[in-house]
């Protein structure tokens, strides 16, 4: 009997069925996934810091040490171990060829250091987590590079010093527990024994990684405090186990969690969704209820009926997605798989996604029963009294009719209703304005990279011209050559030059690090400052928004940076954002000689009536090689890719909303519209054709999609924008301020959304001409 | 006198398969002004026949010619206009709209139609619920009326826009005696005022006070009983009461 109900209602409502089935499904398959990547993620870490051995507590440090003082200190204490003192030798990267590419590793923000392979733990692995022995002539590069570069097994690396060139052959990726994240700014490449003592006599920059493995893990707090307090070296940072993990872990974990948290708010519009359905039903069969009621049926066995269906269709959404995330899952582990390695396969994979799938499951349904509550509240009397109109609605006071003169009647009605049910359209509110939301930070963070303003984020002025000279061994010579060219054009109505040096600077650990420094004269193209102003005296520096966050100095500190081979002290005179060279920039007028430069920049303005294409061609000609640019171009030349990218994702997000926003109205309306199918029956039957009532749909989820247009506009120019600020504030923008181009933000994004909910209101209201008034009475 | 409505051979075959042929080439007219009932038992298809022919549903042979126009050569919105501007209907389920007030209800189809002005609207509305008798439930909700106000209300709702004809689908089925005749009294009054009547009753009572009564049994109408106009005089009802009652049993009602 139940099996039979159940078929038939089914087939009955298939759309919706199908709606609330997808809802469930996708949110199953996401839960699952993302549960499967942390599970995945503990499992892989633990595989690794396993096989690597990875050590407790490292202290690093820069400069002589004794190695026979720490082996003594650590033989006595009594929670390590193990110990060992690990010789890192450091390279600038500008000595550093990779691959193909063959050109030095000039931007880059990594500490690049060669090592051997350890003796007794901290063991650097192949990608299947095997140790690495390597023979002469071989190096193990870090999977860093390998992603970042494509670089192959065979591929070359070389080590450049003036003339000398040493050469090594990629035998194998090196997976490194210490620091295989791409935000751990040091990087190590194992060498043979034989090559480590070659370029041991060739680098004489070499830093140390104090090693420890402690007897208990749990004793890291005491262990960590003790060597503070102990006199061995402490002249860098001090990272741990749990840092390690952390490190490792966070960019998988953020996309799990993001992943989740999707899956969470997919399952929450799916109940909502459960619940209107449910409601619609009951309030559908309200009469039948009574009958049953009256005639004696229990209610638990009513209930039973019910929720049997959305027990089938929960129980078989969950077990489906379930069985989907296990195919699905690879690709969300692909990353983790190359960084950290997959830990063998076993039951814990298979079980946590079950769990959650199952928890999906079991909060449906508690959701479900919590609606079908409801039934002890209908009374068989009430029921079969108010029939098939179902519950009295109370908002016949509001908005009368009779006293309008002039509002149409079908927006009067829309309005109307809207006055009346303005709870049921929260969850349509709620998500429109979500959809905004997505769709419009995207559109004006779009526009706002393509504007000749997002310069200010580049840590550069704006000019007419931008001629960069990178580094080759006559560089200097030809700057030299270039300023002589343009001190004599006539058409230039000013110029300034820039030298860009990689220098030594103090860091907040104490420790030397290195900083790309901007010298010249700041004040002909001004940059706009975060804080304070652009260095005006020698003794001033500005530095970039990363730069002062990681070096922990605000306008007014001073900082210390060796010129030429003297510290120097130098007042902060102001901050700057700079997303360019990892955001790691400073900018001071000091003077210093030109050797070891890595960069020439000269800006330049022309005068009124030159063309700046026509200039561009003409320096681009007699310049060769140096690279000549105009604003957008530069932007366009440094900002492509990325420009791409987000092109790529506003096309995502514009086709997510689109369709999110579609399937939710679709869901929406063909409930409301079962909910309202006596009350469409009756105004068809005094004279209202299909289209009159379609209308006052259309009307109904324009006006709320309007309100949310409005209010998601808004949230998206206001906590959008310091949404992406906070997250460009990593790369070294932290205050970017949207530029709008109101045709794409203010007309075409809602009016896509107008479009798309137009449409597929009128779609699904097209069943409204199956609401008969004659079986209404025939029930 | 001008026919205002004509059914020609019109058929409805059930989507059931177990229920085959509900209606079985009935035909049908009506003229202007005239009140017509039709009678038989349940099942019979009366309450098929009056919604196929008013075009709520669709037959699925044959033709309705409401006031010249064939009502199948009709779009879904011309439909909904002829509905609108010429028809009127009252159901034995009240049907009203459940957010709306009263006096929103009786309106909302006139305001639809805009043949009027809303305040010419509103005083025909007016006039037509002094006429009923329901005045004092102008802003009432309708959860705060009886069944035989509500049926009233139904009523006037059914005239607001000067229908050229009702139907009235056992409109006094869940009333009691007293508002049943007056329900009655209402729609002769109505009818004398020119707009014909089609109306479906189980009711003796209720048959007799009509012009012609037509009866139905299978999808068939199978005959037809003229009773001429009846003058609201007691003794002139129970004659034809008696007539009505006699000419039923040969039909074995």
């Amino acid at each position: 009997m139940l099996l039979k109900i159940l078929r038939r209602d089914l087939q009955k409502k298939k759309s919706i069925t199908g709606v609330l089935f997808l809802f469930v499904f996708l949110a199953a398959i996401l839960i699952a996934c993302g549960t499967g990547m942390i599970s995945k993620l503990f499992q892989s870490m633990d595989y690794l810091f396993m096989k690597a051995e990875t050590p407790h507590f490292v202290q690093m440090h820069a400069g002589e040490i004794n190695k026979q003082e720490i082996e003594e200190w650590a033989m006595n204490h009594p929670l390590v171990s193990k110990q060992q003192t690990v010789e890192m030798l450091n390279i600038d990267g500008t000595k550093l060829l990779l691959g193909n590419k063959q050109e030095p590793e000039i931007n880059s923000v990594m500490d690049i250091s060669f090592v051997k392979q350890n003796d007794t733990f901290d063991y650097l692995l192949d990608l299947e987590n095997e140790l690495i022995h390597l023979s002469s002539g071989e190096i193990a590069v870090p999977i860093y590079y390998m992603v970042r570069d494509h670089l192959q097994i065979g591929d070359e690396v070389s080590i450049i010093n003036g003339t000398e060139r040493i050469t090594f052959t990629i035998s194998h990726f090196l997976r490194d527990s210490l620091m295989n994240p791409s935000m751990v700014h040091s990087k190590r490449f194992l060498v043979s024994d034989e090559d480590y003592q070659l370029l041991n006599t060739h680098i004489k920059e070499s830093e140390y990684l104090i090693e420890f493995l402690l007897t208990d893990i749990k004793q890291l707090n005491n262990f960590s405090q003790s060597y503070q307090e102990s006199p061995l070296p402490s002249g860098g940072p001090t990272l741990d186990y749990q840092t390690f993990k952390i490190l490792n872990g966070l960019t998988e974990g953020i996309l799990a969690v993001t992943i989740i948290f999707i899956s969470l708010l997919l399952i929450v519009i799916a109940v909502l969704c459960l619940r209107l359905t449910i409601l619609a039903t009951l309030e559908e069969d309200y009469r039948e209820i009574g009958v049953m009621k009256a005639i004696g049926i229990n209610q638990a066995y009513m209930k039973k009926i019910y929720l049997s269906k959305y027990v089938v269709i929960a129980a078989a959404a969950s077990m489906f997605g379930y069985l989907v995330s296990l195919w699905f899952s690879p690709l969300f582990t692909q990353n983790m798989a190359t960084y950290l390695g997959l830990a063998p396969r076993n039951i814990v994979d298979y079980g946590t996604p079950f769990v959650a799938a199952l928890l999906i499951y079991i909060f449906c349904i508690a959701c479900c029963r919590m609606t079908l509550r409801k039934f002890s509240h209908i009374s068989a009397v009430e029921a079969l009294r108010a029939g098939k109109t179902g519950s009295i609605s109370k908002g016949q006071s509001i908005l009368p009719i009779y006293k309008n003169r002039f509002v149409p009647i079908n927006l009067l009605l829309a309005i109307k209703d809207l006055c009346n049910r303005g709870r049921i359209y929260l969850l349509l509110f709620v998500v429109y304005i979500i959809c905004t939301f997505i769709m419009i930070v995207p559109v004006n963070f779009l526009n706002t990279i393509h504007s000749s303003s997002f310069i200010t984020y580049m840590g550069i002025g704006q000019s007419d011209l931008r001629i960069d000279l990178q580094q080759s061994e006559d560089m200097s010579a030809r700057f030299g050559e270039i300023l002589t060219y343009i001190e004599k054009d006539a058409d230039v109505e000013k110029f300034t030059p820039l030298v860009v040096k990689r220098l030594k600077v103090v860091g907040s650990d104490g420790r030397l690090e290195n900083m790309n420094v901007e010298t010249g004269d700041m004040s002909l193209f001004p940059l706009e400052y975060l804080k304070g102003n652009l260095p005006k005296k020698e003794n001033e520096i500005a530095l970039s928004y990363l730069n002062s966050e990681e070096l922990k100095k605000d306008v007014g500190d001073i900082l210390q940076l060796e010129v030429d081979g003297k510290m120097k002290d130098l007042i902060v005179s102001g901050i700057y954002q700079d997303i360019t060279n990892g955001g790691r920039t400073a900018k001071a007028i000091f003077p210093t000689n030109h050797e070891q430069a890595l960069w020439y920049v000269i800006s330049l303005n022309l005068m009124n009536d030159v063309d700046v294409p026509d200039k561009m061609q003409e320096y681009l000609k007699v310049f060769h090689p140096a690279k000549v640019t105009d604003i957008k171009g530069y932007l366009a030349e440094t900002l492509g890719d990325t420009i791409e990218q987000l092109r790529l994702l506003t096309i995502i997000a514009i086709v997510i909303t689109l369709g999110i926003s579609i399937l939710i109205s679709t869901l929406f309306v063909k409930m409301i519209v079962v909910k309202d199918s006596s009350q469409n029956a009756i105004l068809r039957s005094i004279g209202f054709s299909l289209r009159d009532i379609q209308g006052q749909y259309v009307i109904r989820l324009l006006a709320v999609l309007f309100a949310a247009i409005i209010s998601g506009t808004i949230l998206a120019n206001t906590v959008g924008q310091n949404f992406v600020s906070a997250l460009w504030s990593m790369m070294g923008a932290a205050r970017i301020e949207f530029v709008i181009n109101p045709v794409h933000a203010y007309l075409l994004c809602p009016f896509l959304l107008l479009v798309a909910v137009t449409v597929t209101t009128f779609i699904s209201t097209n069943s409204i001409a199956n609401n008969k008034i004659s079986e209404m009475n025939a029930d | 006198m001008k026919t205002i409505l004509e059914a020609k051979e019109l058929s409805k075959f059930s989507d059931d398969k177990e229920s085959g042929q509900i209606l079985k080439t009935v035909n049908l007219q009506v003229k202007e002004g005239e009140f017509v009932s039709i009678m038989g038992p349940s099942g019979s298809g009366k309450s098929t026949l009056l919604y196929n022919i008013s075009g709520m549903d669709k037959a699925s042979e044959g033709n309705v010619i409401l006031d010249g126009e064939e009502i199948a050569l009709l779009s879904e919105k011309e439909l909904s206009r002829l509905r609108l501007n010429d028809m009127g209907f009252i159901f034995q389920q009240i049907h009203l709209l459940k957010n709306l007030s009263i006096f929103d209800n009786i309106v909302l189809s006139a305001y639809l139609a805009e043949k009027n002005s809303r305040e010419l609207i509103n005083k025909r509305a007016i006039e037509l619920m002094k006429k009923t008798g329901i005045l004092s439930l102008k802003d009432h909700a309708i959860t705060h009326a009886s069944g035989g106000q509500l049926q009233r209300v139904a009523i006037c709702r059914a005239l607001i826009n000067q229908p050229k004809i009702i139907f009235a689908d056992e409109p006094t089925g869940a009333l009691n005696s007293k508002a049943a005749a007056e329900i009655m009294e209402l729609l002769i009054e109505i009818n004398q005022t020119g707009t014909a009547i089609l109306l479906v009753t189980h009711d003796l009572k209720v048959a007799a006070k009509t012009e012609r009564v037509l009866y139905m049994l299978d999808g068939n109408l199978v005959g037809e009983k003229k009773l001429g106009k009846y003058q609201l005089i007691n003794k002139e009802l129970r004659e034809r009461e008696e007539v009505l009652s006699q000419w039923l049993a040969k039909m074995d009602f």
